[in-house]
C-alpha cells in the first residue's frame, strides 16, 4: 500500500491513492492565449437539456459576442460566437460532452478587427440594487453552464432561492489532469469573489463556502477577498471522488444526497469555481461565455494552462503545442478518469471542457491487457458511493436487471475509481453504464 | 456531403490511466509476504519443509507450462503467461502440507490444485467457486483415508485421533506431547517454533507478521480473519474456563497452529472463493471459526480446509447479505 500524502497523490477510500503528478508544477504556469483557429465549430447544445435552435444560417456574418443559438426551455442555455467572421455551415460535428454526432454552427473567421459585441452589465458596487431574478436572467444570456464538466445551465441552479441555505464553491481541482482551476485563483482574484458575491446575492443564502484542497496561505489574495466578502474557506483534505458535488456537500456538510435528489433538495447549491468566474464575466463586463482556461497534458509539454476560445478544434490547440496531429493517437477530453476519448483532432472544444490531454502510440492504454476478474474486491472498497461495482458488472453480463436495482446501480457517480484500481485491468466504466441505464429505463 | 477526417484516433471509453496495481504484482507481493513463514519453517522443522514447499512450486510450474503448451498447440494462444499466480498456488500447497505428509502427497495436492480446481473448475464454472489449494487437500484426504484408513488419510498424524480436548487433563497431555518434541515450551513453542503441523504454521509469529503485511500491501480480506481468530479464541477461552486448565496455552493451541493462523490470512482470504461483501466476509469468518474449533475439538486437526471448502460453496448466498448501505440511502452517516 502506498502511503505518500502530498498534494499529488489523493487519498480514496480503501486506503486507495490516486495518481496526479502528471500535473505536477502546472499551477506555476500562466495562461497562455491560443489564438483564434481559423474555424470554430460552435455546438448549439453545450448544456444539459434540450437543444437551441440556430439564430443564424449559412453565409451570415456574425460578430464574436452574438448570440447565434437559443431555445425555449427552462433548461436552454444560448450560445454565443467566439470569433467575428460568416456562418460556412450548420451541420453535425461529433460532440465530445455526449460521445455522438450533434448539431453545430461553423464560423469562418475573418480577418478585420471588429469590437466584439457586449451584454448590458451590471455595476458591482450596486449589487444588492440589482433584482436577483434579472441577475439570473443575466447569468443565462451570457451563456453561463457549469464548467466543472456537467455542462448544467448555470442560471437553473441559481434559481433555487427557495431551497438554497449554502453555495458551494467547489474549487477542489480533485481531477487527475485539471489544474486550470488553480491559475484562476492565482490569476483572476477579485472576478473569482465578484462572481460568487453574485451568486450567494441571486441565491440569498446563508452561508457561502469555498471549497478548495489548498493550504492556507496558499493564494493570499483570493484569501483575503474570501474573507473580506464574507466567504467561509474550507480545506479539505486531498481526494478525487470528494470532487463530485454529492460527496463535497457531504464532506462538508455531513448530509447526504438522497438517492434521486440533488444537493438542492438538501439546501446547498454547488458550482464550480470557474462558473463563478463566467458570471462575473457575464454580468460585470457583459462578456458572453465563448472562451475559457483549459489544461493541457502531454509527454512532450508536460502540463501546460491555456486559454481557449469555446469551439476550437483540437487540432489548432495541438499544432499550437507544437504537437503534430498525427503523433498522437489517443485524445482525452476532460478528466483522464472520466472523460472520453474522441475520435479525431477535428473534435471542437466546448464551454464544459476543462483539459485536454494527448496520448502518442507509446503511451498505450494500460486496460488493453485486460485479464479474468479475480473478485479481489478492490473495486468495491474504492468505490466512493459504497456499491459494488464487481457485483453490478456480472448482474449486468447475465441481464439481471432486478438484481441491477438491488444493487443500486443507478447510484454510480461514474468517477472511474472501479476501473481506475483494478488488478485485472477491466474497464467497469461500460457494464456500469448500461446498468444504470437499464435501472433508469425502469 | 460532410468530408470525414482522414485521421482517426482510439477512441474509447474512461479511465485512461491506472493506478498500476495489476494482478501480477498482487500475487508478487502475496508470494513475497508468504516468504516470511516458509523461511521461518526451516529452522522449525529443516530442510524437509523447503523440500515440500519447493516441489509444491516445482510441480504447479510444470503443470502450468504444460496447460500452456497445450492451449498454445490447440488455439495458437494462450492465456496462460504469467507465472505469478502459479508461483502463489505453489507456496500455498507447500505450506499447507504437514510436515509429516509423505512427498508424493504433496505432489498430488499440488498437481490437483492447479489442473483440476485451477484449470478444469475455471473452464467449467467460469470462475473458482473452491478454493483451489483447500479443495485438492480435501479430495486428496479423503481419497487416502477411503483407500487406507484415517490415519493416513490424516496425513501421517494418527497420533491426533487419540487425544483429548474437551478435559484438562486431555488438553494437558496434548500440550505435554508438543512439548517433547520441542526446545521450547507450552505456548511459547506453539506461537514461536514448532516441528510439526503444517509448515506454514511452524511459526506462527512469523504468519502474523506476513498476514498484517498482507492486509496492508495487497488488502487482503481482514474482516474474514479478524472474526475467525476472534471466534476462535472466544471460543477457546469459554473452553479453557469451563474446563480449567492454563488459557494461555488453550488460546496459543488454538489460534497458532498453521491450519488456523496460516489458512486464515493466506486460504479463507483468497478472493474469488469468498464473500465480497463486508457483512458477508464477517459471516464466513465466524462460521469458519466455529467449524474450525469444533474440528479441531474432534482431534480433526488441519480440518479446517473440510470447513472452509464447505463454507466456499455457500459464498455466492452469503454474498446476497451483509452489503454496505449506499450513499443517499439513509440520511446522515
Ligand atoms: S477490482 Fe477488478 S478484479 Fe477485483 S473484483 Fe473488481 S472487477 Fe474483479
Ligand atoms: S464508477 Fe461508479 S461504481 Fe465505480 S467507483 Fe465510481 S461510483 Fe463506484
Amino acid at each position: 500500500m502506498r502511503l505518500r500524502r502530498d498534494k499529488y497523490h489523493f487519498q480514496e477510500r480503501g486506503g486507495f491513492t490516486v495518481d496526479a503528478t502528471v500535473k505536477r508544477g502546472a499551477e506555476h504556469l500562466p495562461f497562455q492565449r491560443v489564438p483564434d483557429p481559423e474555424l470554430c465549430v460552435v455546438f448549439l447544445r453545450q448544456h444539459i437539456g434540450p437543444p437551441n435552435e440556430p439564430l443564424v444560417g449559412p453565409g451570415d456574418r456574425v460578430t464574436e459576442g452574438q448570440k447565434i443559438g437559443d431555445g425555449e426551455g427552462h433548461m436552454c442555455v444560448p450560445v454565443h460566437a467566439p470569433v467575428t467572421g460568416r456562418v460556412t455551415k450548420i451541420d453535425t460535428a461529433y460532440h465530445p460532452g455526449l460521445g455522438a454526432e450533434s448539431e453545430a454552427v461553423f464560423i469562418e473567421r475573418a480577418s478585420e478587427e471588429i469590437p466584439p459585441l457586449r451584454l448590458s452589465r451590471f455595476d458591482p458596487d450596486r449589487l444588492q440594487d440589482a433584482e436577483p431574478d434579472a441577475l439570473v436572467g443575466a447569468v443565462r444570456e451570457a451563456g453561463v453552464v457549469g464548467l466543472g464538466g456537467a455542462g448544467f445551465p448555470a442560471h437553473v441552479k441559481l434559481s433555487f432561492r427557495d431551497k438554497a441555505e449554502y453555495l458551494v464553491i467547489n474549487a477542489k481541482e480533485s481531477d487527475p489532469n485539471v489544474a486550470c482551476d488553480v491559475r484562476l485563483k492565482q490569476e483572476r482574484p477579485a472576478e473569482l469573489v465578484a462572481g460568487i458575491r453574485a451568486m450567494a446575492r441571486m441565491l440569498n443564502v446563508k452561508e457561502c463556502i469555498f471549497a478548495t484542497r489548498a493550504q492556507r496561505g496558499e493564494f493570499p489574495e483570493l484569501e483575503e477577498r474570501l474573507r473580506k466578502a464574507g466567504v467561509e474557506l474550507a480545506h479539505i483534505r486531498p481526494s478525487y471522488s470528494v470532487g463530485s458535488d454529492k460527496l463535497l456537500v457531504k464532506e462538508l456538510l455531513n448530509v447526504e444526497v438522497p438517492c434521486g435528489a440533488y444537493p438542492p433538495d438538501v439546501g446547498a447549491v454547488v458550482h464550480n469555481v470557474f462558473t463563478a468566474y463566467a458570471v462575473a464575466r457575464g454580468l460585470y463586463d457583459g462578456e458572453p461565455l465563448t472562451s475559457r482556461g483549459i489544461t493541457f497534458i502531454s509527454r512532450y509539454t508536460g502540463p501546460r494552462n491555456l486559454w481557449v476560445k469555446v469551439g476550437t478544434p483540437m487540432r489548432h490547440v495541438l499544432e499550437h503545442m507544437g504537437i503534430p496531429p498525427d503523433t498522437v493517437q489517443r485524445l482525452v477530453v476532460a478528466s483522464m478518469l472520466m472523460g472520453g476519448a474522441v475520435p479525431h483532432a477535428d473534435v471542437p472544444l466546448v464551454k464544459a471542457t476543462a483539459a485536454i490531454s494527448a496520448f502518442d502510440p507509446q503511451e498505450r492504454s494500460p486496460y488493453e491487457r485486460e485479464r479474468a476478474c479475480i473478485r479481489c474486491g478492490y473495486c468495491n472498497m474504492v468505490c466512493p458511493v459504497s456499491i459494488y461495482p464487481v457485483l453490478i458488472m456480472e448482474a449486468e453480463k447475465r441481464g439481471q436487471r432486478g438484481k441491477l436495482r438491488r444493487l443500486h446501480a443507478e447510484d454510480c457517480i461514474d468517477c472511474g475509481l472501479c476501473s481506475y484500481v483494478c488488478p485485472s485491468l477491466i474497464k467497469l466504466t461500460g457494464y456500469l453504464r448500461r446498468a444504470m441505464a437499464e435501472v433508469k429505463q425502469g | 456531403m460532410r468530408e470525414e477526417p482522414n485521421l482517426r484516433y482510439i477512441s474509447e471509453l474512461p479511465p485512461h490511466v491506472h493506478s498500476g496495481i495489476t494482478k501480477d504484482k498482487v500475487m508478487l507481493r502475496t508470494f513475497l509476504l508468504m516468504c516470511i513463514p516458509a523461511l521461518a519453517a526451516l529452522p522449525a522443522m529443516g530442510l524437509s519443509a523447503l523440500a515440500h514447499i519447493a516441489i509444491a512450486i516445482g510441480t504447479v510450474l510444470f503443470c502450468h507450462y504444460s496447460l500452456a503448451y497445450t492451449e498454445l498447440l490447440s488455439k495458437g494462444t494462450t492465456s496462460y503467461k504469467s507465472p505469478c499466480s502459479p508461483l502463489v498456488a505453489g507456496m500455498i500447497v507447500g505450506l499447507s502440507m504437514p510436515i509429516a505428509a509423505p512427498y508424493y502427497a504433496t505432489v498430488g495436492v499440488a498437481a490437483l490444485t492447479m489442473v483440476v480446481f485451477k484449470w478444469l473448475q475455471g473452464r467449467l464454472c467460469g470462475r473458482k467457486y473452491l478454493n483451489p489449494a483447500a479443495a485438492s487437500k480435501v479430495l486428496l484426504l479423503a481419497a487416502l483415508s477411503i483407500a487406507a484408513g484415517l490415519g493416513t488419510g490424516m496425513m501421517f498424524y494418527p497420533a491426533h485421533l487419540r487425544l483429548d480436548l474437551w478435559t484438562a487433563a486431555g488438553f494437558d497431555e496434548v500440550v505435554a506431547f508438543y512439548d517433547g518434541r520441542s526446545a521450547l515450551s507450552g505456548a511459547l513453542s506453539l506461537v514461536l517454533l514448532k516441528d510439526h503441523g503444517w509448515i506454514g504454521g511452524a511459526s506462527g509469529l512469523a504468519v502474523l507478521v506476513a498476514g498484517i503485511g498482507a492486509v496492508l500491501w495487497i488488502r487482503l480480506k481482514w474482516r474474514i480473519v479478524v472474526s475467525l481468530l476472534l471466534t476462535v479464541g472466544v471460543l477457546a477461552a469459554v473452553m479453557s474456563l469451563v474446563t480449567g486448565g492454563s488459557m494461555v496455552d488453550r488460546l496459543a493451541f488454538h489460534l497458532f497452529t498453521g491450519s488456523v493462523i496460516f489458512m486464515g490470512f493466506f486460504m479463507a482470504t483468497e478472493p474469488q472463493s469468498t464473500p465480497l461483501a463486508e457483512g458477508g466476509q464477517y459471516l464466513f469468518g465466524t462460521a469458519l471459526g466455529v467449524g474450525t474449533f469444533l474440528l479441531q475439538q474432534l482431534n480433526v486437526l488441519g480440518g479446517s480446509i473440510i470447513v472452509l471448502v464447505a463454507l466456499n460453496l455457500v459464498t455466492p448466498l452469503i454474498d446476497t447479505i451483509g452489503r454496505r448501505r449506499p450513499y443517499g440511502h439513509g440520511g446522515v452517516r
